[in-house]
């Protein structure tokens, strides 16, 4: 059985408006997996609805073999039960706390001792480059350290799994391209298990082991990059996948 | 080259603009340095003497402590009231929520002194309707919890506003990212909403300090009976002694107060300004709703009878008690139209309070409508320097409370003004002043906002196209900023309608105002009769309908 599985996942609006209709999706432990689309197009929703902050109207959601939302019989684990980290497009470091305090705070609510916290924070602040910055607040730091904040932030409670919610989008082509190969390289590292939304089919293709191309709502798509790139399904995806 | 000299010597820019400016200072500022000088120059030559014999009474010491008690007590209430019912109305499954949102906010634009009237009908201790209906004394509205209750069932609107807005604005993946992170809804809002609000909590907390310690009705009607005074309720028996050192008194406890007054919005202004963290994204996602699942019933109930209680209760009790032949007997027998026959029809001075009322609000609202007109274009559309203090300015006179205004106004229009002007003392004109200048800056931001909005070019074109400054002004600007102007004018009309503060200072014998003869007959002409309830309601009614008006003539923007 696969790692994570969306089985029939809709998201339906009142007055009959899909954000998401019958999603089907398997995702492997340790896999790397892109949501690639326009925007619109569906690929946050099932992102946030695999967070529980959006609820599915439809289907089940399954992680590690737990059921997490089951439409049908209103079963929903709440997000803080879910032991998802999440990287937000708008970074959402807190401004009142430091960088410490921000990337403690998962193990804080978990009640961990002070000196696993103190230890943990520490070696997620290395492999994210900012060691020495721990006493810092956010007012004081550029988007890319903000970035790399959150992403410790996520990290830190050893997640099942890994959000990103267009996290380069707000940084400048060159930070863009260090932190793609960063992020690949943590996630490989880590043996991770990633979800990845984005509409920039560049970074698409050169993080991810799978891509979910999504229309309107719909999976269009789902294939590694070659295979994509190789064999489109259709018009839309093969000039979606040209730029 | 014709064109340039002429402009030199004459420009009727200069003139209507400069009008406006001098009308600004003369009505705004020249009164508070009237007040200033009279109080530490009282003899010409500077001295404290007034000030040392003014503070060493023990009445005025009391009141002073009082107020800051009295202030106190309704910050801390109105923040454990509001916090709670922000967070439930704008992160909650709540049902309809948007509904109580605009209810509960409403009380914002009804005076306090109406409450307390509601109040003073249902909770007296002799004749009140819930002793009445309940048995034995429940609850004595004559008393500093009484007037801690009704200010604190008025003001808590201020607190709502600011923090539902601040709530409103958050991004929302802030609060989010800590869900993620483990927490549960609450503890969420213990460490991210609350830390995130936190300046708008502190500035409407403010704000609700500086209404409490500037109101006047309340502390009237419920401090008097109790025998609690207040700083401004003593200064109105200061200034109707009428004698020059009671007026002296009374200016130089209104110079503290103003002085606090413009401390707190000052202090309170810093707070939200160096504060401010980056909490407001570009983008803006629907929060995630929180489900109350079985809490709900427990939240809904709560915030009905909350509702219950701010709302339904003083106003059904205003209606009962101004259909009541008997106040407090609740017997069929004893209801009936006589009330309202006998204030509309038989009290002399009810036609002309009306009449009055509504003179007044409308020429103030159109003045301050023509001057906010012309003093915001100044302040968005030239760079006059210091431009963009004219709002600043024009909001002096509305932070100052409105006891200090009267006696301001008072010390600078009684007598001949430069030795030409005519006194103004015991006249409609000063009246007129008092609500021009206390509402002054809402036509200023309003009109403001609206000069904001639309793009310069649209004015050059048409210059370009051969009109004039003034056809620009009347023909463009006008048209395009009509919608602003008509909320502005209503939303100085609305309060002046109902003004009680200023005008029992201001007021004189044929002076009545709807304000000030509610006033009048419920502390004596008519205190058993209830016609102090049937002009409270129709002020109610006159609120809500103008509320409405606002919101429908400015696609919601202004309005509750």
């Amino acid at each position: 059985m696969s790692y994570i599985q969306f089985q029939k996942v809709s998201k339906v609006f009142p007055g009959e408006v899909y954000a998401v209709k019958d999603l089907n999706l398997s995702i492997e432990r340790g896999e790397f997996v892109s949501f690639l689309g326009p925007s619109g197009c569906g690929k946050t929703t099932s992102l946030r609805m695999l967070a529980g902050l959006e609820k599915n109207t439809h289907g089940t959601i399954l992680i590690d073999g737990v059921n997490m939302s089951q439409a049908e019989s209103h079963l929903f684990v709440p997000p803080e039960k879910r032991k998802v980290g999440m990287v937000f497009q708008s970074y959402a470091v807190w401004p009142h706390m430091n960088v410490f305090e921000n990337v403690a705070y998962p193990l804080r609510i978990a009640k961990k001792p002070k000196d696993e916290i103190q230890q943990r924070v520490n070696s997620i602040l290395e492999i994210v480059e900012l060691n020495g910055l721990e006493a810092r607040m956010p007012g004081q730091l550029s988007g890319g350290q903000q970035q790399r904040v959150a992403l410790a932030r996520g990290l830190v409670m050893e997640p099942r799994v890994l959000l990103l919610d267009e996290p380069l989008s707000n940084l400048d082509a060159q930070l863009r391209g260090k932190m793609r190969k960063d992020i690949r390289a943590i996630q490989q590292n880590l043996k991770l298990t990633v979800v990845y939304v984005t509409h920039d089919q560049i970074e698409a293709n050169t993080m991810s082991d799978r891509v979910v191309i999504m229309r309107g709502g719909k999976v269009l798509q789902v294939g590694t990059p070659d295979q994509i790139r190789n064999n489109p399904a259709d018009s839309f995806v093969a000039e979606f996948v040209k730029q | 080259m014709v064109n340039r000299i002429k402009s030199a010597f004459f420009d009727i820019r200069v003139l209507f603009l400069g009008l406006a400016l001098v009308a600004l200072f003369f009505f705004c500022v020249l009164p508070f340095f009237t007040l200033f000088e009279r109080v530490l120059f009282p003899e010409g030559q500077f001295t404290l003497s007034l000030f040392e014999e003014t503070f060493s009474s023990p009445a005025i010491t009391i009141a002073i402590k009082n107020t800051l008690l009295v202030s106190s007590l309704v910050t801390i209430t109105c923040m454990f009231i509001a916090v709670p019912l922000a967070w439930l109305l704008t992160r909650t499954d709540f049902p309809a929520a948007r509904k109580f949102r605009s209810l509960l906010c409403l009380p914002f634009a009804i005076p306090p002194y109406i409450g307390a009237i509601a109040w003073i009908y249902l909770a007296n201790p002799t004749t009140g309707l819930l002793p009445h209906l309940v048995g034995g004394d429940l609850f004595n509205i004559y008393s500093f919890t009484g007037l801690v209750f009704v200010e604190a069932s008025f003001l808590y609107t201020f607190i709502l506003l600011t923090t539902l807005s601040s709530l409103d604005r958050m991004d929302s993946s802030f609060e989010e990212a800590a869900r993620l992170s483990g927490a549960s809804p609450l503890r969420v809002f213990r460490d991210i909403s609350l830390p995130l609000m936190r300046p708008s909590l502190i500035s409407g907390g403010l704000l609700v300090f500086l209404a409490t310690a500037a109101s006047f009705g309340v502390p009237a009607l419920i401090g008097g009976p109790a025998r609690i005074y207040l700083m401004t309720t003593q200064i109105y028996t200061l200034q109707k002694m009428g004698s020059v050192s009671g007026i002296l008194k009374a200016g130089a406890l209104s110079s503290l107060l103003m002085v606090t007054a413009l401390l707190t919005i000052f202090l309170s202004q810093f707070i939200s300004r160096k504060a401010k963290f980056q909490t407001v994204s570009g983008k803006t996602s629907r929060p995630s709703v929180i489900e109350l699942g079985k809490w709900k019933p427990l939240a809904v109930i709560g915030v009905l009878t909350f509702g219950f209680i701010v709302f339904v209760l003083p106003i059904s009790g205003i209606l009962i008690s101004s259909l009541s032949k008997v106040q407090g007997d609740v017997g069929l027998s004893n209801f009936g139209f006589g009330n309202w026959y006998r204030v509309l029809f038989e009290v002399d001075e009810t036609g002309r309070a009306l009449f009055n009322s509504f003179i007044l609000s409308a020429g103030a609202a159109t003045l301050a409508v023509i001057v906010g007109y012309l003093v915001s274009y100044v302040q968005t559309k030239t760079r006059l320097p210091g431009g963009h203090l004219f709002d600043v300015i024009a909001s002096l006179p509305y932070a100052t409370p409105g006891t200090v205004v009267a006696l301001a106004l008072i010390m600078t229009f009684s007598g001949q003004l430069f030795g030409v002007l005519p006194s103004l003392y015991n006249t409609l004109g000063l009246i007129l002043i008092a609500y021009f200048v206390k509402y002054l800056s809402f036509a200023v931001k309003t009109s403001a906002d609206g000069f904001r909005q639309v793009d310069d070019v649209l004015a050059e074109a048409s210059r370009v196209s051969g009109a004039s400054w003034l056809q620009t002004m009347i023909r463009i600007w006008l048209p395009l900023l009509k919608p602003s102007l008509v909320a502005a004018w209503f939303l100085v009309f609305m309060p002046a309608m109902s003004e009680l503060t200023m005008t029992t200072l201001l007021t004189g014998p044929g002076l009545e105002t709807i304000g000030t003869l509610i006033f009048q007959l419920q502390e004596y002409a008519d205190a058993s009769g209830g016609g102090a309830s049937v002009l409270a309601l129709i002020v109610i009614i006159i609120v809500i309908a103008i509320n409405y008006v606002v919101k429908r003539v400015s696609n919601g923007k202004y309005g509750l």
